[in-house]
């Protein structure tokens, strides 16, 4: 007999669980939830070892009912805040916590939370990945390539947050809503960024992060009051971007640009469902961002060839897309996409609008696209000028290693 | 053949901060081992144990309980098998999970006594 239990079972189990007590325990009982849950996957890790449950999920809710009791003998012996439940009849209401439809409610409160503004943004994402799910402090520091002490001072900041601000455990309704909302889907956007964009090495930690990203999305999109076609729009456009996550690196570990993938070997349902995502997403006339980056994402997919890309269409989506949100970055990209066009005229004028200040510790995007224009137009020395400025800001070694091929071309144009 | 136990040392699984994730990798693991052993039919027995440890000492036999956090290593549980003799039980214990958690296999064979 193999081991038969699904991916990530743990990790996924821990987040239910931590969510459904919370909201049995309140927010302010995290610390000893946390290690409620943790000291239940030591005991299924070892009492597994020789025969596993036929039913693991069940085992699993079962134990984290049980925990119930002991949470409650904790908080009393120590004296804190119970909540307000007394004996018998409540306690079968607590049942009713662990049907599926209330653990997903849970685990949105939880969601909102951790999204919540009144955080910092950096320790948002470093929060939901701790508490809705189910990383190590350990996961999170590699997956994020951040030092341990760092995100330990970010989960204790979100701790103390939300404490201090008192939050409420609840997914927020009526006004209120649409603003928690995108707060939410922007952590999550994030989250998937950090995966696809990641400058991690390691194929696997990338592919946690978006297959994470896109689970809590799938989250939003089966309750009615989350589900926009905002949400829609963001889940194809994780889609998409899924599709061809595993062709952006290749044997030898090097990563390869929209021009270099092997399309054959992207992944055809995840960019079907992509698809029936965004004919959700345009039932409603009013767009997002997201709604143009999944269009532009799903633009370059329906290119059988890297030279089959309708860059008018690419462009036009940006143009949208910079309408709604008027970022440095969206200037950059359309400067690159009128170069795929060969109007560099167009590129010249879209480059002169910003500068390299724009882009922070991404500044060498910058003036990569600009060394691309100059060896574009023929001005070689300018090109390599403005290639090595790019090599000398760049963090990330794989895209180092990028850009000193490039630049290995230019000198070989020069001689 | 004869019976060598090999008995588990290191660290609690609670002192370490593993996450979900590395806990179920390390289960099956260990239950990848455990069958193994079956189907190899050499397995006789085993257990894991609790971190709790009541320790009575000396003469006057004095009393304490120790908590794993206080005790580096701790005998997390063990493994009866049959196997020629302490190379082959070398072998099998290849597969022990935790080595990477600075674990430790300890093999020992159960005495016989003359009949």
């Amino acid at each position: 007999m193999k081991d038969k239990y699904i991916d990530h079972l743990f990790r996924h189990h821990s987040g239910k669980m931590v969510s459904v007590l919370t909201r049995i325990f309140g927010l302010s009982n995290l610390d000893i939830i946390e290690d409620a849950v943790q000291d239940t996957f030591i005991k299924a890790s070892i009492s597994w070892r020789r025969e596993q449950p036929k039913h693991p999920e069940a085992w699993l809710t079962k134990a984290a009912k049980n925990r119930v009791i002991d949470i409650f003998r904790k908080l009393k012996t120590e004296q804190k805040l119970l909540p307000q439940i007394q004996q018998g009849t409540d306690f079968i209401a607590i049942n009713e916590f662990f049907l599926d439809t209330e653990i997903e409610d849970a685990q949105l409160r939880m969601i909102f939370t951790a999204c919540h503004p009144e955080l910092n943004p950096t320790d948002r994402i470093t929060f939901a990945l701790k508490t809705v799910s189910g990383f190590s402090i350990k996961e999170i520091s590699s997956a994020l390539l951040t030092k341990e002490g760092t995100i330990k001072k970010r989960l204790s900041r979100a701790r103390k947050t939300i404490q201090n601000s008192k939050l409420k455990f609840h997914i927020p309704q009526g006004k209120a809503l649409p603003n928690r909302l995108e707060s939410v889907m922007e952590v999550l956007y994030l989250i998937f960024n950090e995966g696809f964009h990641s400058n991690n090495q390691e194929e696997l930690i990338r592919q946690d992060l978006c297959g994470e990203a896109m689970r809590l999305c799938q989250l939003l999109l089966k309750n009615k009051n989350t589900r926009t076609s905002a949400s829609y729009a963001l889940y194809a456009l994780m889609c998409f971007h899924s599709a061809r996550l595993s062709t952006k690196i290749n044997t030898n570990n090097e990563l390869l640009d929209l021009k270099h993938q092997d399309r054959t070997q992207w992944h055809f349902p995840l960019i079907e469902l992509g698809n029936m995502m965004m004919n959700k997403a345009v039932e409603h006339s009013e767009f997002s961002c997201y709604h143009y980056e999944a269009a532009i994402a799903s633009e370059h997919l329906r290119a059988n060839r890297f030279e089959d890309t309708n860059w008018d269409k690419i462009l036009l989506w940006y143009q949208s897309l910079y309408a709604l949100q008027p970022m440095a970055i969206h200037v950059l990209t359309m400067a690159v996409v009128c170069m795929q066009q060969q109007n560099y005229k167009a590129a010249k004028t879209y480059l002169d609008q910003i500068l390299p200040n724009d882009f922070a510790q991404r500044a060498y995007l910058y003036y990569a696209a600009l060394s691309d224009y100059y060896s574009n137009t023929k001005q070689t020395k300018k090109a390599i000028i403005q290639i090595d400025n790019a090599i000398n800001k760049v963090s990330n070694n794989l895209e180092k290693e990028y850009l000193l091929k490039k630049k290995k071309v230019l000198l070989q144009i020069l001689q | 053949m004869k019976e060598f136990m090999m008995i588990f040392i290191g660290a609690d699984y609670a002192d370490l901060g593993l996450s979900p994730e590395e806990l179920q990798n390390r289960m099956g693991k260990w239950f990848a081992w455990g069958n193994k052993m079956e189907e190899a039919g050499i397995l006789r027995g085993g257990n894991a144990l609790t971190p709790d440890i009541r320790r009575i000492v000396g003469e006057n036999r004095t009393v304490s309980d120790i908590s794993s956090a206080e005790v580096k290593e701790i005998v997390g549980g063990y493994y009866n098998v049959m196997a020629k003799d302490f190379d082959a039980v070398q072998e099998i214990a290849q597969d022990f999970p935790d080595y990477d958690l600075g674990g430790t296999v300890e093999i020992r064979e159960i005495m016989v006594f003359d009949q």
